[in-house]
């Protein structure tokens, strides 16, 4: 029930920039959005919508495209609720959510370092696990894993 | 100035660095620095079968690896569409609530130790032996458990199980009046963690701090009651908050939660005698069930067989709330797996909570934390 009237509250402030809402057993849903009213969507989300707490942020590599993803909780519902928006491989970049959640911080550095996605208004922007000047994002299919010699780790810049 | 605190420092308990800017005494800003165990256990996830990355579990949290198999078998069970007996429900949660009890001792361990307290370490050690003795009883294993499967867990507890299992309980009870004497009665522990790292209640929330910490700020929010999964909802226990959001309040709520786990255990240590029964799925596809990842021809006959699906799973573990997101695209292997946590994020707000104190405050505000670097960096 909560999905159907999310569904529509998003619909009718968000138009075609609301891209749907997908089902997902034990969460509100999967909601699709366009990246360019990520930030819009956020404040609306924390505020109207009581998802106070930022739980994750990750990113998965469709290598034609990548899926940037947020898992919210609301307080009030008690229950979560799962963001999806599709970035093109070439320029994966989206609005950061540090304004809206300052907890978000560590959730998108290690996104950006893992998955290579860019978080615009972040702060503080840089790696968290690996070191810094390090030439790959992990998580991304095209990393070589079976050649773990050729890999040359740099110095830290500091 | 800037100093840097680790990555070796008895503080950090574990590898990492916290970067502290202070004018004299006082702390002004706090840098933590991850990524010095990082290894990459999403990746490695990538390309193995669902029942290998359970090893990977144990290990990237070496201290409640019952609740990482539990958080990582409950979304690959969602994504792969399988259910799991009852009894291996109330095995899991019996198992989940030991590793609460035996992470706690680790972490009062530690930090009593970090403030100077050489004898609530060596009963907190000792203590906590008991209960991976339990583990090993039952599991073979007293770290490493690799207990858990899709659709159940590996083998049932042995004869007499049960039994040993509450004695050790009614052992533990009684020593945590010990532990509440030995602290909250010393006037050096009380100097050393009354209103130090303070962190109020809605900046804990903003800033996406869970469990403990979460709790000591008076927020009453414990999955385990708020969205029970596994067999929670059928269990009785109460979930403890304090208002005073400091050192001293996390040290009660853990002290709490820790009785609040026996209740729990003696509840499912009940049930399971009253129901004998399978504890592994028996309709599971072949290729779960299978000791060995099928490859090859194998593979790709069985291939066309894989269910596709998505799997979330939040799990209230010992540090807090950790997080499993599967993506299962039809492969033998997760497409990717994605871990929340929440020790890192608890860490994080170190930002929040330091500035303001002084530098021998950091052991028992970041002790209070109970940092574990293996899951925060995987």
């Amino acid at each position: 029930m909560r999905g159907v009237e999310l569904s529509a509250a998003l619909a009718a402030r968000f138009g075609d920039k609301f891209l749907g809402l997908d089902p997902f057993p034990g969460l509100v849903g999967r909601v699709r959005f366009d990246p360019s009213v990520a930030r819009a969507l956020f404040e609306y989300l924390r505020d109207e919508q009581g998802f106070v707490h930022l739980t994750m942020v990750g990113g998965i590599d469709w290598v034609d495209h990548r899926e940037v993803f947020y898992t919210l909780w609301s307080d009030r519902d008690r229950t979560y609720l799962q963001l999806s928006a599709d970035l093109p491989a070439d320029h994966p970049t989206i609005a950061s959510a540090v304004p809206v959640w300052p907890g978000a911080n560590a959730h998108e550095r290690e996104a950006w370092d893992l998955v290579g996605i860019r978080f615009e208004g972040h702060p503080d922007l840089r790696r968290i696990f690996m070191p810094e000047g390090y030439e790959f994002h992990p998580l991304l299919r095209s990393f070589p894993i079976h050649e773990p010699e050729e890999l040359e780790v740099k110095a830290r810049s500091d | 100035m800037w100093i840097n605190m680790g990555p070796q420092h008895p503080m950090t308990h574990g590898l990492w660095n916290l970067r502290v800017r202070v004018e004299g005494e006082v702390i002004r800003d706090v840098e933590p620095e991850m990524g010095f165990l990082h290894r990459g256990i999403e990746k490695i996830s990538e390309n193995r079968h669902y029942n290998e990355v359970i090893t990977l579990m144990d290990r990237c949290c070496y201290v409640a690896g019952m609740s990482w198999e539990q958080l990582f078998i409950q979304a690959s069970e969602q994504a792969l569409k399988v259910t799991p007996p009852a009894r291996a429900e109330y095995l899991r949660v019996l198992s989940a609530e030991l590793q609460r009890i035996a992470s706690h001792l680790m972490w009062y361990a530690a930090f009593v130790q970090d403030l100077g307290l050489m004898t609530p370490f060596l009963y907190g050690m000792r203590d906590r032996d008991l209960v991976l003795d339990l583990f090993q009883s039952y599991t073979g294993a007293r770290m490493t458990y690799e207990y858990m499967r899709v659709g159940g867990v590996r083998n049932d507890a042995p004869h007499g199980f049960t039994d040993q299992c509450r004695k050790v309980l009614d052992w533990l009870l009684a020593r945590f009046v010990e532990y509440d004497q030995l602290c909250l009665g010393s006037t050096i522990f009380r100097k050393r963690c009354d209103d130090l790292g303070v962190l109020k209640a809605p900046e804990a929330v903003a800033y996406g701090v869970t469990g403990p910490m979460l709790r000591s700020a008076g927020v009453r929010r414990d999955l385990r009651k708020d969205r029970p999964y596994s067999v929670y909802d059928q269990v009785e226990f109460d979930v403890p908050v304090t208002d005073t959001a400091d050192v001293t309040g996390r040290y009660l709520v853990r002290m709490e939660e820790m009785r609040q786990s026996v209740r729990i255990c003696r509840q499912c240590l009940d049930w399971l005698d009253r129901n004998p029964g399978p504890v592994l799925a028996d309709h599971l596809p072949r290729w779960l069930g299978a000791p060995y990842a099928p490859v090859g021809r194998e593979a790709y006959l069985l291939k066309r067989n894989y269910p596709t699906g998505l799997g979330f799973s939040m799990v209230e573990e010992p540090h807090g709330e950790a997080g499993a997101y599967v993506v299962n695209d039809g492969g033998e292997h997760p497409y990717r797996v994605k871990f929340r946590s929440p020790v890192l994020i608890n860490i994080w707000a170190a930002k929040r909570y330091l500035p303001g104190y002084r530098i021998a405050d950091i052991p028992p505000i970041m002790g209070s934390v109970d940092v574990c670097v293996g899951e925060c960096d995987r």
